[in-house]
């Protein structure tokens, strides 16, 4: 299950976190750790808690049970010192509509403790950034989606705040949007703010994440690095079968020896997941001998190492058969 | 304390908000059709500086309170206060900044109606009595105490209510009747009437007030 990294320079810990909207478990026993100046990325499919716990972590949700802690200060009690550190953008980030975009950071970047002049100083620096000079004066509400969460986001680093969260910060954006944004936070990171995101856009999270965190149902399934989320699927080995045609059939390899389950994460794909220990040129050779016996028309059968996109479908998956 | 920031900022949001241009402008106009109906069918004008207390106090409160509490589930629910609330502010800044905003326009649209009367008053007549006077001052004190009443009931509802429907619809029925607490001393001919009426004013819409940010200090979001 949970694989936490004790480290000295943890950042952000929490333990045992629990989050019940009604008699529905949001969170249960969450815990897991950021190093300081780290990039976690945090996956999982909808409805799994990730805004949830990133709430509690910002301090809009304060009714929680477990301890969380950012930096020397406890969630939510030292609110205010935590603020001071921190940047969000929300997953639907939104503004009042009547103001510029200048207006909005000026307020923003007041608020969080900027002078007027490194306001004005910042402000130029972060629209260029992220391509948004020609936007300053706009009002808010006649810029298009992706540009609303490029101002969400230059909200939440005008101020170079120490942890930065967000959640889905890339959606919406284009292509180069999104890369320039990966590169912001690897530099961000470089520089020692410790960032939080989460994403279901698994290659982007590949992309950055130093360490990934995986949840679903309220419940951590796996953190780690990204090796060490691989090795610890590695032990139980997979086999891909590439299907010339697409057909159900491929269920049926659910029941050949030492097979402990089938997924097909794209058509005509399949993984086949093997018992930890089980030899897999047998596991292979018996596969081979279903395909024929079956009649499926394959274009290839190999030993593969599990993606991310793998690694969160076992996991996920595992949670949902459960 | 942000509110005072935050207080400047609401201000230039609401004041070429299309709603106060309808105060700024509307509200004279409509005070001077009112004189002009009154004149025509009794024959005799009431001072014009009253009717335009008058207006101001049944229209403007309305609309300022509908407006208050419009805006407030709006941005609640579009999420937009998220990004406030995880700045170093307090919660209540964010209300109170929004009340004072909003009732400091209206208190400007007052004062520009009533002077507005004072003038036609003035102009028609070659003279201004003390009574009027007295009357525009009295009038005014009353208007203002049932717009900040209307101001923190709109903010209440605003933080409670959780569409924008339910929200007019308990502003439209319910701020109404709770600003016209302020009235009573006059109502009940009390000497002093004009200071009462502030004091109960002053009372009521800092009982509302609080009570406002009780919920949205207690406020998941």
């Amino acid at each position: 299950m949970t694989s936490n990294s004790s480290n000295d320079n943890e950042f952000v810990t929490i333990r045992n976190l629990e989050k019940k909207f009604g008699g529905f478990y949001a969170l249960n026993d969450v815990s897991f750790t950021i190093k300081e100046g780290e990039i976690f990325g945090y996956i999982g499919p909808n409805g799994a808690g990730k805004t949830t716990t990133m709430k509690i972590l910002v301090g809009l949700i304060t009714d929680f049970q477990g301890a969380v802690s950012i930096g020397d200060f406890q969630v939510p009690k030292r609110k205010d010192e935590i603020h001071k550190l921190l940047g969000y953008l929300p997953q639907s980030v939104a503004f009042q509509e009547w103001r510029t975009v200048n207006q909005t950071l000026t307020t923003f970047g007041r608020l969080s403790g900027l002078s007027d002049t490194k306001v004005e100083e910042r402000i130029p620096e972060i629209l260029s950034l992220l391509g948004l000079a020609d936007a300053r004066n706009k009002k808010v509400s006649h810029l298009s989606g992706g540009m609303i969460q490029k101002v969400g986001l230059a909200q939440a680093l005008l101020h170079e705040p120490k942890f930065l969260v967000l959640d889905e910060p890339l959606g919406g954006l284009d292509p180069l949007s999104r890369y320039q944004f990966k590169d912001i936070v690897l530099k961000l990171a470089k520089k020692g703010t410790t960032v939080l995101f989460s994403s279901h856009i698994l290659s982007d999270v590949q992309d950055v994440a130093d360490r990934i965190g995986i949840i679903s149902h309220g419940k951590i399934k796996q953190v780690g690095t990204l090796n060490e989320l691989k090795i610890s699927l590695v032990s139980q080995k997979m086999v891909q079968v590439l299907l010339s045609f697409a057909s159900d059939k491929w269920q049926e390899f659910g029941a050949i020896r030492n097979v402990i389950g089938v997924e097909q994460p794209s058509p005509g794909r399949i993984l086949v997941r093997l018992k930890a220990g089980s030899d897999e040129d047998q596991a292979v050779n018996d596969i081979v001998q279903n395909v024929v016996k079956l009649g499926i028309r394959v274009r290839g059968v190999s030993v593969i190492e599990p993606s991310l996109d793998e690694i969160y479908f076992n996991y996920v998956s595992e949670a949902e058969n459960r | 304390m942000k509110t005072g920031l935050l207080f400047v900022d609401e201000l230039r949001g609401f004041y070429k908000s299309k709603v106060m241009i309808f105060l700024w402008v509307g509200l004279p106009v409509i005070a001077l059709m009112f004189r002009f109906i009154s004149a025509s069918s009794s024959g005799q004008s009431i001072p014009f500086t009253v009717i335009s207390a008058l207006v101001v106090s049944s229209i403007g409160g309305t609309l300022a309170s509908v407006m208050l509490a419009v805006f407030i589930i709006n941005e609640k629910n579009r999420r937009v206060y998220d990004l406030f609330l995880i700045r170093p502010l307090k919660r209540r800044d964010i209300l109170l900044a929004k009340f004072f905003s909003v009732y400091t326009c209206v208190a400007v649209a007052s004062f520009i109606a009533v002077l507005t009367g004072i003038v036609i008053d003035y102009s028609t007549t070659g003279a201004l009595s003390t009574a009027i006077l007295t009357d525009a001052g009295q009038s005014l004190a009353i208007s203002l105490s049932m717009i900040a009443v209307a101001c923190s009931a709109g903010v209440l509802i605003g933080v409670a209510s959780p569409t924008v429907l339910v929200g007019a619809i308990l502003v439209i029925y319910g701020g109404n009747q709770i600003s016209v607490i302020p009235l009573v001393p006059t109502l009940l001919n009390l000497p002093y009437a004009s200071i009462f009426t502030i004091v109960l004013a002053t009372t009521v819409a800092v009982g509302l007030l609080v009570a406002a940010i009780t919920i949205f200090n207690r406020k998941q979001f």
